[in-house]
């Protein structure tokens, strides 16, 4: 177990490399200059020239490339951005935690929305009920974003008057972002619940349970969701990349700050050790809750575990 | 099963804390504690480091300039008591006595020979400074500066008032070293406090300023990136000053009995620039139909819900020297047709047009497209990412193009020399590669001579020729428009758009 | 005919007998079926052209002449509503298209010949699977720049390496199978093997996955055209319309409520198909 965790994060560190070369060939060669952008729209060739030289963007790509990773790797240094001139950690630090945070909260609402519909349909399989309880857990899923979350401040910051239109500091603040972004992925919580239920349901112990003369609700709680939750929490993993990246448009949207709107800026702005740093921390994280789910298996299930070798 | 249990608790757990960890903060600012939304978010605290809007509107509160130019455009005295010109070259300034930075140092004229030669080196606002010789600059004594042009520069106090002139300390600049930006240390009425970027930046009452003191203790300016949320905020109560209210919340705020809205024209103007490079743009004549094809009324109306003007010609109402007998250019289809015809375009002919992603410019090609179909010019719209916009424009690769411009200084210098005189095509702003002797001639007189009479003859004259060869479709003059709780006093627009707070209050 | 082609025909006719009964995923099946129609005749349909303003006539709210009112141009949402079928859809089949030819044919090899080609590949995939979908979109259409193409291959590219997998691990499982190493034993070249008997039976779960695939590149679509990121206007792509219309929902709702209805029900009807898709092809869950 030890060693298969071990041999999984050093699997990490290719990974990293590969997607900051990637990222990094990327920007480098997309149309557009980071210095014109910064200058703005009027800006002689002495400025261009001079500030080109200051951010070491007359190097060769590989010796960028180069000097990009030996900072990181002997300094510990991610660079500074080029528009703003603040250090790219201390940016990344700042703002990691609040999109981190409504991500998790995000998957909370997901599965609080998408477990109980999930089981609901599951247990009502094929009636009305069923159909009715996937539909709503579909609204969430067919709502583009931005529009569900204008919506939603329209109707309880302005209308109701009972919760703040933006931030991300108190509880109430915190409500509306969640709620719009994890709406996104209770339909698939509640699709995966269902189906891996209906899969449990059919297995001899729920029968036996059954026989005895348990009641049904007992038979769901006792017996049939703790078995359901495998498959709910590989899903759970797998969404968590998802609302990272839905995180950048709630992020806009309620003036949360956070890394989505930090990347998006970077991108458009060319801002390259940014979207470098923010892109490699967003990876690592994924990549981490990713080797997270699959230890997880290993302690529910102990079939799965013996496969660590 | 108890292990799963045990799983199953500590994540909820997890959840509870991540809930509960963040106490609940900044519930009601009170009255002496402002709170007010913009949707640009500041890049830095160095006045020498980025030349945006969104941070001048920030450090204008912490830094003074020598010279400050009020909201009805006149230029008075701020951090330098009374200034004469020696000669056609050079400038004496006597700085107040007394000046205290924020970080207790006392202000002399080292700082200003210090912060003139770091902003000449700044490649960010270099060109702002004015062409000041570096080597020229004197200590004349503790509260004395002398300083030398290298040529006749007429616009050179207005430049000097430009927010990104602010005097800075050089104690805290070298202490500050690469994070000055987030450590700044001015004169001005409020100090900096601190800053979550992205999010807030607080300021306040600076207790040692030597003019009059701020009225509020404190001002937070919140980074409210979305138009619709901006003004859901002041309705809520959230914000009580909020800046650039989109055009279609307008009279909802005006409406409201708990708010007020602001509006006052501002320095900027909008146009559609052409290649005159290119055929065939190159014909002057296409360029006059293409003004007489369009209706600025239109998308006055249709875009911007009729807030601000159709623009009549290269400057805005406000701004020195702007020349307001210009004739507009009606609408005449016929005329316009007639015009084509001439130029060997009686069946129009295909072209694009280039447009950033901002909204408004993009709604403004989609009805330049539409009526410029009624004179047989089909356009394509071309969406172009920022980047590649700013650098393609420089290179010339365009047709059309729509940009904007902000004559920050009020002064026809300004407004007129980056954007049509010929020594500034391509990246330094002459995006329309629009030459012309005379105009060049007149913008240099302009510059140079200090007879304000001549100044304004030359201007005039300029901005009738760049009207009648119409390298731009003159497009519109903005306004700018804020809204405050109608308990807010005091709050006054900028012209340029960075708005001085230190005479804001509530109402007891 | 072999004996696995016509087991695959009876079970695909199952599988048929079996969704038709399934209300929801033929509700979704409809629903999708008129939409393509819709597109198909927007033109005939659509009672204006979607791009003729009327500066007299703007933001009308829903009347007899224009169904679902104007927008601030006077143009008439509904036929943009119409035509904007045209391009969502367009975009969503179109983006998924690319992700599954070029993920699929990679998972497939992959899957099939293991090795360093495999290793390759599925490094490859980890790579761009730790980039969450949305900003390696966004990274590319800065690459290519806006456009409705680029905007496809963005989507498109972004999603290629969960088709990757999903055809992967099903190849995985059905290489070994017995009718596989019969046709090989029968001297089947591994071309054939892939394309004869490999990726047809791969077949389920890559509908199941593209059918809600569709439905997630269209929103992917609609997130970007809200990041400024979107189609050349005039264009009516329903996201970009409802980005537009954005700045008018407090007192002109309809600008935005119609072209956000439409996307709902484009991604409603493909989940429901999708789902029952699921439940019928998946073996483990039929009683």
């Amino acid at each position: 177990m030890i060693k298969y965790i071990l041999r999984r994060i050093l699997l990490v560190i290719p990974v990293m490399l590969g997607v900051s070369f990637l990222v990094f060939t990327m920007i480098h060669f997309t149309p557009g200059d980071p210095v014109i952008t910064i200058l703005g729209e009027t800006a002689s060739q002495e400025s261009i020239d001079q500030l080109r030289e200051e951010l070491g963007l007359n190097d060769p790509f590989l010796v960028q490339y180069f000097n990009y990773v030996r900072n990181i790797v002997v300094d510990q240094d991610m660079g500074r951005s080029y528009v703003t001139n603040r250090p790219v950690a201390n940016e990344i630090i700042a703002k990691f935690p609040n999109t981190l945070r409504l991500a998790l909260l995000g998957v909370l609402v997901s599965v609080s929305i998408g477990v109980p519909l999930g089981i609901l349909s599951a247990v009502k399989q094929y009636t009305w009920i069923d159909n009715v309880a996937m539909f709503f857990a579909l609204i969430g899923v067919s709502m583009p974003i931005f529009w569900q979350g204008i919506l939603l401040i329209l109707l309880f910051s302005v209308v109701l008057g009972v919760l703040p239109s933006s931030g991300f500091n108190t509880v109430q603040q915190m409500i509306l972002p969640a709620l719009t972004l994890g709406t996104g992925s209770a339909a698939i919580v509640a699709r995966m619940t269902r189906s891996s239920m209906l899969e449990v349901y059919r297995q001899d112990y729920i029968r036996t349970a059954r026989s005895k003369g348990l009641r049904e609700f007992m038979v769901v709680t006792r017996h049939a969701l703790r078995n359901t939750l495998i498959p709910v929490v590989t899903i759970i993993g797998l969404q968590f990349g998802f609302l990272l990246g839905g995180a950048i448009v709630t992020e806009t949207i309620f003036s949360i700050p956070g890394v989505g709107r930090l990347m998006v800026d970077a991108i458009r702005q060319r801002d390259m050790l940014v979207v470098q740093g923010g892109v490699l921390f967003i990876a690592f994280t994924f990549s981490i809750v990713n080797l997270g789910v699959d230890v997880l298996y290993g302690f529910i299930d102990p079939k799965i575990r013996a496969q660590y070798k | 099963m108890k292990k799963k249990s045990a799983i199953l608790i500590s994540l909820i757990l997890i959840f509870g804390l991540l809930v509960a960890g963040c106490a609940p903060s900044t519930p009601d600012p009170g009255r002496d504690s402002i709170v007010v939304a913009m949707g640009g978010n500041p890049v830095t605290l160095d006045p020498h480091g980025s030349n945006d809007q969104a941070s001048s509107r920030v450090h204008r509160q912490i830094y003074e300039t020598l010279i400050y130019q009020t909201e009805e455009l006149e230029l008075v005295p701020a951090l330098a008591e009374s200034w004469t010109q020696v000669d056609e070259l050079t400038f004496e300034f006597k700085l107040k006595a007394g000046v205290k930075f924020h970080n207790g140092e006392t202000l002399t004229a080292n700082d200003v020979k210090f912060t003139l030669e770091r902003a000449l080196a700044s490649a960010f606002i270099g060109h702002i400074v004015g062409p000041i010789d570096a080597a020229s600059i004197t200590v004349v004594d503790d509260l004395t500066i002398r300083f030398s042009t290298t040529q006749p520069f007429a616009p050179m106090l207005t430049h000097l008032a430009h927010p990104a002139m602010a005097i800075l300390n050089e104690k805290a600049v070298t202490e500050g070293g690469e994070d000055y930006g987030t450590n700044p240390v001015g004169t001005g009425p409020f100090k900096f406090v601190s800053w979550d970027f992205d999010e807030k930046v607080t300021l306040e009452r600076f207790d040692d300023f030597h003019g009059t003191k701020a009225l509020l203790r404190e001002v937070v300016f919140r980074i409210i990136p979305d138009n619709t949320v901006r003004t859901v905020q002041l309705e809520t109560g959230e914000a009580d000053i909020i800046y650039d209210i989109q055009p279609t919340d307008v009279s909802r705020v005006d409406a409201a009995p708990n708010l007020t809205l602001v509006r006052d024209a501002n320095l900027s103007v909008t146009y559609i620039g052409f290649n005159v490079d290119k055929a065939p743009f190159n014909d002057v004549r296409v360029r006059q139909a293409i003004n007489l094809a369009v209706d600025m009324e239109a998308v006055v109306n249709a875009v911007y819900a009729g807030v601000g003007s159709p623009a009549k010609g290269p400057l805005g109402p406000n701004v020195f020297g702007a020349n307001m007998d210009l004739e507009g250019w009606d609408r005449d289809l016929d005329t316009a047709r007639a015009l084509l015809a001439e130029a060997g375009f009686a069946d129009g002919f295909t072209t694009t047009l280039w447009t950033n992603d901002n909204l408004q410019r993009v709604q403004i090609a989609e009805i330049v497209q539409n009526q410029l179909a009624d004179v047989g010019i089909t356009v394509e719209i071309v969406e172009v990412e920022w980047t590649k916009y700013l650098a393609d424009t420089a290179a010339g690769l365009h047709d059309m193009f729509i940009l904007g411009w902000t004559t920050v200084t009020a002064d026809a210098d300004y407004g007129l020399y980056a954007l049509f005189h010929s020594s500034a095509v391509g990246t330094p702003g002459n995006r329309t590669f629009y030459r012309n002797a005379r105009v060049d001639e007149l913008l240099d007189l302009g510059r140079t001579t200090t007879d304000q009479a001549a100044r304004l003859a030359a201007y005039r004259e300029a901005q009738e020729i760049i009207r009648n060869e119409a390298p731009w479709v003159f497009t519109w003059n903005g306004e700018n428009i804020s809204g405050t709780q109608s308990n807010v006093t005091g709050f006054k627009q900028h012209p340029a758009g960075h708005h001085n707070l230190a005479g804001v209050s509530f109402a007891p | 005919m072999s004996v696995y082609t016509e087991k695959r025909q009876s079970l695909w006719l199952d599988a048929w007998r079996r969704l038709r009964k399934n209300k929801a995923a033929v509700v979704g099946l409809i629903i999708l079926v008129m939409l393509v129609i819709v597109a198909i005749f927007a033109d005939v349909i659509a009672p204006f052209d979607f791009t003729t303003q009327n500066l007299n006539a703007v933001l009308q709210k829903p009347n007899s002449t224009h169904w679902f009112g104007t927008d601030n141009f006077g143009r008439d949402i509904f036929s943009r509503v119409v035509y904007g079928s045209r391009i969502s859809l367009r975009i969503g089949f179109i983006a998924v298209g690319i992700a599954l030819i070029v993920g699929g044919s990679m998972g497939a090899i992959a899957g099939y010949f293991g090795g360093w080609f495999d290793t390759i590949v599925m490094r490859l995939v980890d790579i761009m699977l730790a980039v969450p979908t949305i900003l390696l979109a966004i990274s590319i259409v800065s690459v290519l720049g806006p456009g409705i193409t680029n905007l496809m291959i963005a989507v498109g590219v972004s999603n290629v390496p969960t088709y990757a997998r999903v055809v992967r691990a099903s190849v995985l499982s059905i290489k070994e199978t017995q009718y596989i190493e019969a046709a090989r034993a029968m001297g089947s070249r591994d071309f054939t093997i892939i394309f004869k008997h490999v990726i047809p039976n791969t077949l389920a779960p890559v509908i199941v996955q593209s059918t809600i695939g569709v439905a997630g590149a269209i929103l992917s679509a609609a997130g970007l055209g809200f990041i400024g990121l979107g189609i050349q206007p005039p264009n009516p792509e329903w996201g970009s319309m409802l980005n537009a219309g954005r700045h008018f929902i407090r007192d002109h709702p309809h600008l935005t409520t119609y072209p956000g209805l439409a996307i709902m029900v484009t991604i409603l009807s493909l989940n429901l198909l999708g789902d029952g898709l699921r439940d019928v092809l998946d073996p483990k869950l039929q009683d």
